[in-house]
């Protein structure tokens, strides 16, 4: 038997490796800092630096004012849009954008909102009112919702939102007032550095295997089982189903049709899995984890089509335990990025 | 501590108790997390090794030698842990010093005596600068890798003082100094401390921070001398507490005796191909 | 034992304004905090690791207009030639802590970080003199590393007055043992400094020519930081670019 079977013990990449890395990609450098000459300027400014002394810009993140000069306060890109003048620091955490699609955790219950972990500085604040409840959209809340608080969500719950408003503070408002949002389930969960999230229109996807992926703005990702109907019509029609048939006890017609409304939408509440999520799909979900981890290794940008490619590059591996190897995250990440040029 | 969901932790125990077992990242049942691992890096110390998991977790150990009078001291070995965020005298720190001091119960101390009068002491130092699962086996493992590559001076005084008292003296060629292994016949290896998960009927190697939430009970094993030792002690990692079945133990010891080898193999590898550099990282 | 011969020879070789090795790398442990650093400053050896800006644990670290920074020190039991186990309330580390604490409040731009804890660990692996300059310059890289917003680098060396007349830089332990010194920590590449640490009688006449070497040491010591930081972020671009 092979020992990377049982465990693998590797030297860490020796300083010299690392230096190497660093000259060969000297060339490309400059060139990248030119082909994308609408954002960044060649090379990185650091803190204390001067970046003008010209008022005429404003001054944005990541600089500060002294003496009718601008100087950067953080380690990064210089950024020009208009007449802002910013710095984007290498490392940092999320910074929360409103219409973020993002993932998060709760870590407390409070008074009529609850605090998420979303990997910003702050805690960001889901309002009671800004989450739907069981009873339809244009019930009240009242007083026994805010009693009944955990039973909706609590503390270590995962669930799916969207950056509603940035407050002055500086603390993000979420909400979870579309279909789309809610408690997640049939799955897991895995964080990589939200710098490598690529933001784009939709952030939920459906991909090869029965898998599907929230990949959060802020780098919280959800990879669960993809459910068979996840278009509103189809709820809506089972539920017109079930009033139906539930139609021939007669003059209970509407009281049932209130419960089981309520029932329904209690269900997006539920902390039930799918009873049916077979060793397959749950091999699967594994195996994307570790693609989208060792993406992440590489810091490379996860986009949907990277996510796929490294699952198709992965299938090579008869073990997929073997994938969380250095060697073979690398392989990945390398084959990833063959088959993006391939496609052009 | 990340909490788990009520969703996710039975998603992740229904993975765990299925056959075959799925791990979260698809890990066979018996595979470690992969560790990297640097030795010999602090020129102060006799020996030195640095270990870390992929997730951050990290484990530098130092070993260091000091003569000591014989009589004044009852132990030739002594163990200090310190992990970030935890008291010294906290339970977690304890027990993660009761666990390695045991394992090193059967250390030959013999190697350690250089005259009648004096020997040397080994002070095993452990800093874990960062950890989310139960840190045990990473501690373990860097203390074999300081452990093997500890070197000591050579003695250049007499063995025998029980006639003539002298203080011992050493070369000060550091090129002279001999590994523990040199002064044993048989080859020195350390028992290394392995950690193991129970669920249901199952047992996986290495539990992460999530497999440690939702699993019944954690075992740790130790190996020597190419099969499982004593002492075997259940620990628990989660809240939830079950006995463990006779049966379920049984396959732990064979699983450990079957796998428990690639690990020492492994850090034996690493040994051989580590260069002789001070670059910590 | 002659800490500085005539010939102008310190004991380990170098002359009077100096420094030793100094060595750094940012981002050492990108998978366990926010922002990380190594210093070798001479035989001293640290790491560094900040966590934050987070949601403080205890209500107490919570201040409205500002963020909280929180240093802890920890000095391995084997940092020492002779290993010595160290309590953690030590008194030493606890000026130590406060003294950092004090400098890089002032240094980060803390009102954009409201509510907010900064937690800094420093983590001792060798000492051999200039602990508190080492300290100062580990913390500074690992800040930069988290992307914490800071007026500029603040960069630290120690240097001492040899037998009450020659200024000398960058002390090792052998040294520090033996004569007055200061460790200072220079705001970029100002003279204003950040922190002053004078713990031993210093004749006032002579204050002026230690501090100005310990200035010119620092400024170096900024420079060879700044490389580093450079480096590797020239070299994250190139990798995120990709």
């Amino acid at each position: 038997m092979d020992i990377t079977e049982v465990i693998s013990i590797t030297k860490p990449q020796s300083s010299s490796q690392y230096n190497n890395i660093d000259e060969s990609n000297d060339d490309s450098d400059i060139e990248m800092g030119e082909s994308s000459a609408g954002g960044a300027s060649a090379g990185i400014v650091t803190p204390g630096e001067l970046i003008t002394e010209d008022p005429i810009w404003m001054k944005g993140h990541g600089t500060y004012f002294l003496n009718d000069s601008t100087y950067s306060s953080v380690a990064g890109s210089v950024s020009r849009v208009n007449r802002l003048l910013s710095v984007i620091p290498l490392r940092g955490r999320y910074s929360p954008e409103t219409g973020d699609h993002i993932v998060g955790r709760i870590t407390e219950v409070a008074n009529k909102r609850w605090k998420v972990d979303i990997g910003t500085r702050q805690d960001a604040v889901l309002m009671l009112g800004s989450v739907n409840l069981p009873g339809g959209i244009l019930r009240r809340k009242s007083e026994s919702d805010e009693l009944q608080m955990r039973n909706f969500l609590k503390e270590g719950d995962l669930l799916n939102c969207e950056v509603q408003t940035i407050f002055s503070n500086g603390i993000a408002s979420l909400h979870t007032r579309s279909l789309k949002y809610g408690k997640l389930r049939n799955g897991i969960f895995l964080k990589v550095p939200s710098s490598l999230i690529v933001k784009s229109k939709n952030h939920a996807y459906d991909l090869p295997g029965s898998v599907s992926v929230i990949l959060g703005s802020n780098g919280y990702i959800w990879l669960h089982k993809t459910l068979a109907n996840t278009s509103t019509t189809t709820t809506v029609n089972q539920n017109a189903a079930k009033i139906q048939g539930r139609d021939y006890a007669p003059g209970q017609g509407s009281i049932s049709i209130t419960r089981l409304e309520e029932e329904s939408s209690w269900e997006i509440y539920s902390d039930q899995n799918d009873p049916n999520i077979t060793s397959s799909t749950r091999s699967n979900i594994s195996r994307y984890y570790n693609v989208i981890k060792a993406l992440a290794y590489g810091e490379l940008g996860i986009t949907e089509q990277r996510v796929i490619l490294g699952y198709e590059a992965s299938l090579a591996y008869s073990n997929i335990g073997s994938l969380i190897d250095r060697e073979s995250m690398e392989q990945i990440c390398q084959e990833v990025l063959n088959s993006e040029k391939m496609r052009g | 501590m990340t909490l788990l969901s009520p969703a996710e932790r039975s998603y992740l125990r229904d993975s765990l108790t299925a056959s075959p077992i799925i791990r979260p990242d698809s890990r066979t049942p018996h595979q470690f997390r992969p560790i990297e691992a640097k030795t010999s890096f602090l020129s102060s110390s006799n020996g030195s090794a640095r270990v870390r998991l992929i997730d951050g977790s990290e484990c530098i150990v130092s070993v260091k030698a000091k003569v000591v009078d014989l009589a004044s001291v009852s132990n030739l070995v002594e163990v200090d842990i310190d992990v970030d965020s935890f008291r010294d005298d906290s339970n977690f720190v304890t027990n993660l010093k009761f666990h390695i001091l045991n394992s090193l119960a059967n250390f030959p101390s013999t190697v350690l005596k250089l005259t009648t009068k004096y020997g040397y002491k080994l002070f095993i130092d452990v800093i874990v600068t960062s950890h989310s699962s139960y840190p045990l086996t990473l501690i373990s493992l860097a203390t074999y890798l300081a452990l093997k590559t500890a070197r000591l001076p050579k003695l250049v005084s007499e063995v025998n003082d029980e006639e003539i008292a002298e203080q011992p003296t050493f070369a000060d060629d550091w090129a002279e100094s001999t590994l523990i292994q040199d002064l044993l016949d048989a080859p020195f290896q350390p028992p290394v401390l392995i950690t193991l998960g129970i669920i249901g009927n199952n047992i996986i190697f290495d539990p992460s921070i999530e497999e440690e939430q939702i699993i019944d009970n954690s075992l740790v094993i130790g190996f020597y001398n190419g099969r499982v030792i004593t002492p075997i002690n259940t620990i628990s990692l989660s809240s939830i507490s079950n006995g463990v079945n006779s049966i379920v133990l049984v396959k732990a010891l064979e699983l450990g005796n079957k796998y428990g080898g690639m690990v020492v193999k492994a850090l034996d590898t690493l040994i051989e191909q580590d260069i002789d550099d001070e670059n910590i990282f | 034992m002659e800490l500085y011969s005539p010939e102008g020879l310190r004991i380990d070789g170098r002359r009077w304004n100096e420094l030793r090795r100094f060595e750094c790398k940012i981002n050492t442990h990108p998978h366990s905090a926010d922002g990380s650093s190594y210093v070798e400053q001479g035989n001293t050896k640290i790491i560094c690791m900040v966590r934050g800006p987070m949601e403080p644990a205890m209500k107490s670290q919570v201040n409205a207009t500002s963020s909280t920074v929180e240093v802890n020190v920890s000095l391995a039991n084997f940092s020492t030639f002779e290993r010595k186990k160290r309590s953690k309330t030590d008194k030493r580390i606890t000026e130590l802590k406060t003294t950092l604490e004090r400098t890089f409040n002032e240094c980060i731009m803390g009102h954009l970080y409201p509510r907010t804890l900064i937690s800094v660990t420093v983590q001792v692996l060798a000492q051999d003199g200039g602990l508190l300059a080492a300290m100062t310059n580990a913390v500074t890289l690992a800040l930069i590393d988290a992307g914490i917003a800071m007026y500029d680098y603040v960069s630290g060396v120690n240097a001492g007055l040899y037998d009450q007349t020659s200024a000398l830089l960058d002390l090792n332990t052998l040294e520090e043992n033996d004569m007055c010194s200061l460790t200072i920590g220079v705001i970029g590449k100002s003279e204003k400094l950040a922190l002053v640490v004078l713990e031993d009688k210093l004749p006032l006449d002579r204050l002026e020519s230690v501090l100005a070497i310990a200035i010119a040491g620092s400024h170096r010591i900024r420079e060879l930081m700044d490389m580093e930081v450079r480096k590797h972020g020239n070299m994250r671009l190139a990798k995120v670019s990709v």
